[in-house]
């Protein structure tokens, strides 16, 4: 019976286990069989010389490269606003906080986790608003602003990967820092935070990757269809995510559908180079710890 | 060996202490005084206080939530004995001249050389130079220097857990503790490399004194030039080399721990 039982459970996690991978497999093999053919200088550039549009000598139209430009943008600036400020919230929580604080703002966190990215989207569209009618009559949806409420949308991943990780450490090891002498604040650099890198970084890929595909907040937000490169903070711009809703939503032949697929692709890619050059700082930020 | 005279001179005068969490009390009526140059080794069963007696030595019960203690700590550390509780006083140094090694090997993630280094440089103002020099000092005191000195800058936790162990040890002697305090230091470890750590601290107790806790009485009759039964939070005996060798007083011994 209980041998029974234990066939059951294993199976069920191997069947578990090999549906996620076919699942991953057969998405990757659809995109890549529509998006692949597509791919290529045409795609990104348009008509325009590579070399021309990479400086920006000539607008680009119809193609990917001033989207790629705009979700890298946004993605960079929502991580500069919302990594250090998450980081360093999840160790308050994790190491500082007192225990009816620590709830109240436990709370908080979890509030803003479970608001759905379109509220985010609203609140910085009624921001906007509120600006034009009371202290700056030209405020405008921009890359800003975006990037502002994108920010907040992966805030709460980062806190909550930040204490996690740091919480997770066993009781013994959260005491070396102390039994050597060193002071709290020490404690938390050299010792806790070093331990849980892994676990941090994890959460920074999460929610990067979470920052490049969201649509609905952009979508109040700033993003337009034929931007072009993003003309500064204030200006409006592109993004990939959104072109692959646009395109597949108002496509007019196949091949304008099959490039939908291709930029998914693309997007795919562009996760993937976060994901490759976030293990690499990684890397050597535990390169540097070894460093007398 | 030390001269007569110095043994007969304390190093830890515990009054009254009572250690409680959230109102419970842990620890209760501990009055003791320890002159030994040898190791006092501490055994009991599994909850009764062992390490929470070690952790009012170096006040690491501080960092617990629900903690709270009265009574008397005084540990000589700068010559004069001194009460360590009392207000002002500089936990962190108290911590340094105090050390403590856990029950599981826990080396820092980072290379063999920075376990050592690292607290050094965070918590003395030692120079890089001399904390190079302390660094093959404190590794050979432990005698693990010849099994990493090619590999000082590889990660820690690649070593065994017996070589993990006593680099624990050694980075809690590059700090010059006067009091080391060691909390079922083998529990992890196989036969061979508790056998090992057990001759080290032989060797050890010369020029420290050691107070540790072990999860086995016959460690305990290996090591200890005094043994100290706990049993729920307090301490039941107080058993010296004659006492514990005697084979009857150590069938009484084991009816108390188990
Ligand atoms: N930080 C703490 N918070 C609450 N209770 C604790 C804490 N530390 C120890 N205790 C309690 O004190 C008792 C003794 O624990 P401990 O000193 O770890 O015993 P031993 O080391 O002898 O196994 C146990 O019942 C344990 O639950
Ligand atoms: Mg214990």
């Amino acid at each position: 019976m209980r041998k029974r039982f234990d066939l059951l459970i294993y199976s069920w996690a191997w069947i578990s286990t090999f549906a996620v991978f076919l699942t991953v497999s057969c998405l990757l093999w659809f995109l890549l069989s529509r998006g692949l053919p597509t791919i290529g200088k045409e795609l990104f550039f348009g008509d325009a010389s590579a070399w021309e549009a990479i400086s920006g000598q000539v607008r680009v139209w119809d193609a990917l490269w001033p989207a790629c430009v705009g979700t890298l943008s946004l993605v960079f600036l929502a991580a500069l606003m919302a990594v250090p400020l998450g980081v360093a919230s999840g160790i308050y929580l994790a190491c500082f906080a007192t225990t009816p604080f620590k709830r109240i703002l436990s709370l908080s966190v979890e509030l803003l986790a479970g608001t759905p990215s379109i509220v985010m989207g609203l609140f910085g569209f009624a921001l906007i608003l509120f600006l034009r009618n009371t202290f700056f009559p030209d405020a405008n949806t921009s890359l800003l602003l975006a990037a502002s409420c994108l920010a907040l949308l992966i805030l709460p991943y980062l806190i909550f990967t930040t204490q996690a990780a740091l919480e997770s450490l066993s009781d013994e090891y959260r005491l070396i820092g102390p039994s050597l002498g060193l002071s709290q604040l020490q404690t938390v650099f050299h010792t806790l935070l070093p331990a849980s890198g892994r676990g941090i970084l994890g959460g920074v890929i999460l929610s990067l990757g979470r920052a490049a595909e969201d649509t609905a907040v952009i979508m109040l937000t700033g993003v337009i269809a034929n931007a072009g490169l993003p003309h500064g903070l204030l200006g409006k711009f592109e993004a990939l995510p959104f072109r692959i809703f646009y395109l597949a939503a108002e496509y007019q032949n196949p091949a304008e559908l099959n490039s939908a697929y291709s930029t998914a692709l693309v997007l795919l890619c562009l996760t993937g180079i976060l994901y490759g050059s976030a293990l690499a700082l990684h890397k050597t930020l535990e390169w540097q710890w070894n460093q007398h | 060996m030390e001269p007569a005279l110095t043994q007969q001179k304390p190093f830890c005068i515990i009054k009254n202490l009572q250690v409680l969490f959230h109102g419970k009390p842990v620890l209760q009526d501990i009055n003791l005084t320890l002159t030994d140059s040898r190791i006092i080794v501490l055994v009991g069963a599994s909850g009764s206080g062992k390490t929470t007696f070690l952790r009012s030595l170096n006040r690491l019960n501080e960092c617990y939530p629900g903690y709270s203690a009265s009574g008397q700590v005084e540990l000589a550390l700068s010559g004069t004995m001194e009460n360590i509780y009392q207000a002002g006083l500089q936990i962190t140094e108290l911590r340094r001249q105090v050390g403590m090694v856990f029950q599981s090997p826990n080396v820092l993630p980072v290379s063999i050389a920075q376990n050592i280094n690292l607290p050094l440089k965070l918590v003395t103002n030692l120079d890089k130079k001399k904390r190079e020099e302390r660094l093959v000092e404190v590794l050979q005191e432990v005698h693990l220097w010849d099994e990493v000195k090619d590999r000082l800058k590889t990660r820690a936790s690649h070593l065994s857990g017996g070589q993990q162990q006593r680099l624990c040890l050694a980075r809690v002697l590059a700090l010059q503790p006067k009091i080391l305090l060691l909390d079922e230091p083998t529990a992890s470890l196989d036969f061979k490399a508790s056998g090992r750590i057990e001759e080290l601290l032989l060797e050890l107790q010369h020029r420290y004194r050691i107070i540790a806790v072990s999860h086995s009485l016959g460690q305990a009759r290996r090591i200890a030039g005094k043994i100290l039964v706990m049993k729920e939070g307090r301490i039941e005996h107080l058993l010296n080399k004659t006492q514990f060798e005697n084979s009857e007083m150590l069938q009484q011994l084991l009816e108390e721990v188990l």
